[in-house]
């Protein structure tokens, strides 16, 4: 690979399910209360754009949208290595879709320049729709690689291999291109000492730090308000109500010797007519 | 006193439109379902219910579309369609739909890793809404009270409503976007009801061109593996023990073939993490991307429970879960969950389940639970 690449990975940030902190009554998240957390899902997408970074040289662009907060998980991608972010932050995106999250993340990818590869998570764990992605890849008309496990880069192709129903797929296409990254590919590593030193200096200086992670909104980028936020959504939330826990309702047995667990086991179920004679 | 909100006649028109989904010259089973469903809501709104496939030499794929229910097929034959691409495939639908006179009301791909790779392409090029993963779809009327976007306001008499879990699966929302046309949802592999099929059906069938150029061909599928397995045992038995990471090495299956070889009827099942990892061949493997089982007795031991995993077994009829750690998502939908490390409790599982053999053995109605 002669030129150094411009890899641009989407990373956003979403309330922590595992707490049960912000849980509101009716089961809906109070994004407020809340702790947050970086998606799960795009840590691969990080770790695949460091990964570029590394063994074909270039510049790590992380991009997100959110409320100020969302600065946090910029920051984080910094700490494993990232070199620069931008943040899009603007009370016009609220309640945007799929559609108006891809167009506003659109006009942020146009403004943050030139890229060669953008990743992407799979999917997040509060929108779940893994439809970001391939949309954003819409409105730029790029072919796309979505649950990718593995890639190489050669001779300014991908190559890549995804999951498909039964097996997998080999695929080559050609850069630019956008890939989303399945949760089977390698886990991210440590945070870089270099990059968390680099995050206490920002944090320390408020102008260093903008010039790094420029938080940017709408009128900045030239998106049309009318495109994000609700107004730009064709669809909305009529509804929601709260499914009990999954039929299942899980007897759970703990504590106890591996005796008594096993005994309790049996004691509620009755296998006899399993077991083999 | 506020007026009645008018009846807004938004998009009234257009049929049901069913993207199918084939691979080595077989019907996928959620284009079956997606059928049924489809057919349910074209019936409520009295419309047709149609179907679209690609691909190449599809034989009489088309055939059987109309005998599970389709009125319609659209059937795109071309070479360059064989394996599934995203941009080739984008373009014939796009393609497809600018010809049409009216858009289809509601448009139905299965959310597979096929489905939920284009269908996002086309919801955005035609900037319509798209409900991902949907456990429920059903026609109704909405009315949109609220006066943020004023052009939005009115009463839609038929919209389609896209339920589908959220947060976790926690709750189920209702999703909706009765403004353009086609209203566009994914639906779960293994949810919607397929018709029986009737050879007697009659539709129309109408070939579509195929015209792609040079943008559409810049991605090339090298290598299709896919794995058709002879694994029916997985599917067939009452008994599935199966491992996944937590079981730490390859080994780790010896002690679950054991514990298998206690029942009758048994199999090994796998998650694909531990297929990946070479620990076990792909034919074990139980998920969305692997089988889909549905045992008498399910034994999960070392396996998390991620989303993908559990669509392949969640049906099974008793479901053991032995995980060591208690906030593992499999304890949500297990029966009996034993929190606890599997070189524990698995070896006991194993003197317990034999002593349990000897006791029918002796032709005793074994009283479970007592020493
Ligand atoms: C498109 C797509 C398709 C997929 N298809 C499938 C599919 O068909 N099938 C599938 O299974 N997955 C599938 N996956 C992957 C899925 O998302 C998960 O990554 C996978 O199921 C995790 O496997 P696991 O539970 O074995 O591993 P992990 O998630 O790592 O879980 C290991 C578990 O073992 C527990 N554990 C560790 N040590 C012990 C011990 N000593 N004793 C007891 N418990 C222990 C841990 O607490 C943990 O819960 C797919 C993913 C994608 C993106
Ligand atoms: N607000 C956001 N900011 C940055 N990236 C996002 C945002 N929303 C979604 N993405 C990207 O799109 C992927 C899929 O998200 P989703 O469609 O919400 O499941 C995520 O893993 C991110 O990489």
């Amino acid at each position: 690979m002669v030129k150094s690449l411009n890899i641009f990975v989407l990373v956003k940030q979403v309330p922590d399910q595992g707490s049960k902190a912000g849980l509101n009554p009716d089961g809906t998240i109070d994004r407020a209360k809340a702790k947050r957390m970086l998606n799960p899902f795009d840590r691969y997408a990080l770790q695949a754009a460091l990964h570029t970074k590394k063994q074909y040289g270039g510049k790590v662009t992380a991009i997100s949208m959110g409320p100020p907060p969302a600065i946090e998980v910029l920051l984080e991608t910094i700490e494993h290595g990232a070199d620069r972010g931008f943040l899009l932050s603007d009370r016009r995106l609220a309640a945007s879709d799929t559609l108006a999250t891809a167009y506003a993340l659109y006009k942020t990818v146009l403004y943050a320049g030139q890229f060669d590869l953008i990743f992407c998570g799979l999917q997040t764990t509060d929108g779940d729709t893994a439809q970001v992605g391939p949309q954003l890849a819409e409105r730029l008309q790029l072919p796309q690689v979505t649950y990718c496990e593995d890639f190489s880069l050669e001779n300014d192709k991908i190559l890549a291999k995804r999951i498909i129903e039964g097996g997998y797929q080999k695929v080559v296409s050609s850069l630019p291109g956008l890939i989303t990254v399945a949760n089977s590919y390698h886990p991210l590593e440590y945070k870089s000492f270099k990059g968390a030193w680099r995050v206490q200096q920002l944090q320390r200086n408020p102008e260093n730090l903008q010039k790094i992670i420029q938080t940017i909104d709408l009128d900045i980028i030239g998106a049309d308000p009318d495109r994000c936020g609700l107004k730009g959504s064709p669809t909305i939330v009529a509804a929601t109500e709260k499914v009990g826990d999954l039929g299942g309702n899980c007897h759970m047995h703990e504590g106890k010797s591996p005796y008594d667990l096993v005994q309790e086991v049996l004691a509620c179920t009755n296998l006899q007519e399993l077991v083999s004679n | 006193m506020e007026n009645d909100p008018p009846i807004v006649q938004f998009c009234p028109k257009g049929n049901v439109l069913v993207v199918a989904e084939q691979s080595l010259g077989q019907i996928q089973p959620v284009t079956l379902e997606l059928l049924g469903a489809g057919r349910i809501l074209a019936d409520k709104m009295g419309k047709d219910l149609h179907c679209v496939i690609m691909g190449y030499d599809l034989g009489d794929l088309p055939n059987q579309l109309i005998h599970y229910g389709a009125d319609v097929v659209y059937v795109a034959d071309d070479e360059a369609l064989q394996y599934y691409r995203t941009l080739p495939y984008r373009r014939v639908l796009v393609d497809l739909l600018d010809s049409l006179q009216e858009p289809p009301h509601t448009m139905l791909l299965g959310s597979s890793t096929t489905g939920r790779d284009l269908a996002p392409r086309i919801a955005a090029h035609f900037e319509t809404g798209l409900t991902a993963d949907c456990t429920e779809l059903d026609i109704g009327p909405y009315e949109h009270k609220s006066k943020v976007d004023p052009t939005k306001l009115g009463l839609y008499p038929n919209c389609l409503y896209a339920i589908r879990p959220s947060f976790g699966e926690s709750l189920k929302a209702r999703i909706l976007g009765p403004w353009k046309n086609p209203q566009m949802a994914t639906t779960r592999p293994g949810v919607m009801i397929p018709l029986k099929i009737d050879t007697s059906r009659q539709g129309q069938i109408h070939n579509i061109p195929v015209k792609l150029n040079s943008e559409d061909l810049r991605l090339i599928v090298a290598e299709t593996v896919k794995e058709v397995s002879s694994g029916l045992k997985l599917t067939e038995a009452e008994v599935i023990v199966s491992g996944g990471y937590g079981l730490g090495s390859k080994e780790g299956f010896e002690l679950l073939e054991q514990l298998a070889n206690c029942f009758n009827s048994n199999a090994i099942g796998a998650s694909r993490k531990v297929v990946d990892l070479g620990w076990i061949p792909y034919q074990h493997q139980v998920g969305q991307t692997g089988k889909t089982v549905r045992p008498k007795l399910y034994i999960a031991c070392g396996i998390s429970g991620a989303i993908q995993h559990r669509v392949g077994m969640s049906k099974s009829n008793i479901i053991i879960a032995i995980n060591k750690d208690m906030d593992a998502p499999i304890f949500k939908f297990a029966h009996q969950g034993i929190i606890g490390d599997i070189y524990q409790i698995v070896p006991e599982l194993i003197t317990q389940f034999k002593a349990l053999q000897n006791k029918s053995a002796l032709g005793g109605k074994s009283v479970v639970g007592s020493r």
